[in-house]
């Protein structure tokens, strides 16, 4: 049986159907896949809205931190007495080891806590989603869709939301860490050149996590949508 | 007259479900033969068992003993891709909530099935269109649902159904939820296409007007196939039903 089906798996899926021999193809091209998660963005631009704001202040969040230190340690690296001292005056200057290490497994904490809400919240958002979509989603498998299909819908559609949100979220981070770091040192010491280091060394990092946090928050939602039965189309009560 | 071809046949169907410790037998073996270009009202209490037949010969459920043939393919014995391919071309369903897609046109959702089918676009949307003016909604292909009345989107939904060719149209209380008037265009519109098409109807119905138009209608009641009349006795209980498909 299993020899039998991968047979036909192998041939293209041609085989007899009452009595016609025919290819069976079941398709979602790539571009009508965009055009509809793009459509059902903006029908839910509430709800997409809420994931975008999670997403963005947790990067934007990580963003500033990443380049304030990579602002902070550059301008030591080429900065002169006064610089060191604008620096010391704010507690940014070389800290000792001890403080310093403190400093940073709270920034770490920090960070992971709000990780840590924004998948809560983004997958709730999701979910909610999704059992609001409960006959649409039965309404597509009813019309020939396969589970793979509802997956590649819903994980675009969110990757879309999340990498917008991100590079918002990184923008606005990287602009509050120049404006910090400039308000140290009186913006006398900052160079456009160290501003594009700093936004070069967080940018794609801050980036890359807001888009694994939503492809991460939007699996169980996914899942939960493509195990939905063609059936469930029929509910009146949802 | 001639040999009519078997569209979906039914041998022995039963479907048990366990809830809990409890086990429910939905279907208590179900046989049954519906022939290509018939129109079939399948009626019956809730509970009776009569929408989880429904599925099974939409090809929406799988039965747990017994075999459901739809164009002679059994679909116990198809994988989940063969079955999207089967729901996809065989089948067209219709919604009691109509289940259009909200953010897509009026001619989008009727290509859509035509998409999953792998038809080239231009010529989908020209099939759409056509589908779309044959249901009388030729004026409206750019609509979304939200700007449509509910006999409009049921309309869509029957065009969307054709789109591929089915052999089949699944309509599950097609009349629902629409007034008298506009259930009584739909039926119309699914009588006529029956006719004009040759594509068998099977619907789900607590609708008395659906029986009008019905070759044969079937009881479920108790998981079992209680009664089945055709249209020789409906004739005899409807009264001149002749007269009123004329008018």
């Amino acid at each position: 049986m299993a020899d039998e089906k991968k047979r036909r798996r192998a041939a293209g899926r041609v085989y007899a159907c009452g009595g016609v021999r025919r290819e069976r193809v079941v398709v979602l091209p790539w571009r009508r896949t965009l055009s509809m998660c793009v459509a059902n963005v903006r029908h839910r631009r509430g709800r997409a809205l809420i994931t975008f704001v999670c997403i963005a202040v947790v990067v934007a969040f990580f963003a500033a931190t990443l380049a304030q230190q990579e602002l902070v340690n550059e301008l030591r690296r080429v900065g002169g007495v006064e610089v060191h001292a604008a620096l010391e005056r704010v507690h940014a200057g070389a800290p000792d080891g001890a403080a310093a290490a403190r400093q940073a497994a709270q920034q770490r904490w920090l960070l992971g806590l709000s990780v840590l809400l924004c998948l809560t919240g983004i997958t709730n958002t999701i979910l909610m989603s999704v059992t609001e979509r409960v006959r649409e989603i039965g309404t597509l498998k009813c019309l020939g869709a396969l589970d793979r299909f509802i997956v590649r819908l819903f994980l675009i559609e969110n990757a879309c939301v999340g990498v917008t949100a991100s590079v918002a979220g990184a923008v606005c981070g990287l602009g509050v860490a120049v404006v910090q770091t400039g308000l140290m040192t009186a913006f006398s010491f900052l160079s456009g050149r160290m501003c594009m280091w700093a936004a070069l060394y967080s940018g794609p990092r801050a980036v890359a996590l807001g888009t694994v946090l939503t492809v991460v928050a939007s699996i169980y939602p996914t899942l939960v949508a493509a195990r939905m039965k063609p059936a469930d189309a029929m509910r009146v009560d949802v | 007259m001639t040999t009519r071809r078997e569209i979906v046949r039914t041998q022995n169907v039963r479907k048990t479900y366990v809830m809990g410790e409890e086990v429910v037998h939905a279907l208590r073996g179900i046989t049954l033969t519906i022939y290509a270009g018939e129109y079939i009202s399948i009626m019956g209490p809730s509970g009776s068992g009569k929408s989880t037949f429904f599925n099974m010969v939409g090809g929406l459920d799988k039965p747990t003993s017994g075999e459901v043939y739809i164009d002679e393919v059994d679909i116990a014995q198809l994988d989940p891709y063969e079955l999207a391919w089967l729901r996809c071309r065989k089948i067209g369903y219709i919604f009691q909530t109509f289940n259009l897609i909200p953010v897509m046109t009026a001619l989008e959702n009727v290509t859509l099935p035509m998409v999953f089918a792998g038809t080239d676009p231009d010529e989908a949307r020209e099939k759409g269109a056509r589908l779309l003016s044959l249901v009388g909604l030729g004026g409206r292909l750019h609509h979304k649902p939200a700007q449509m009345s509910g006999g409009q989107q049921q309309r869509v939904a029957i065009a969307r159904a054709l789109a591929n060719d089915p052999a089949i149209i699944l309509a599950d209380e097609p009349t629902g939820n629409l007034d008298l008037k506009t259930g009584h265009e739909v039926i119309e519109l699914l009588r006529r296409l029956k006719d004009e098409r040759g594509v068998t109807i099977i619907t789900a119905t607590h609708d008395m007007k659906m029986l009008d138009v019905s070759d044969r209608v079937i009881w479920i009641t108790d998981g079992q196939v209680s009664r089945i009349q055709s249209r020789a006795e409906l004739d005899i209980k409807v009264g001149s039903i002749d007269g009123k498909q004329e008018a």
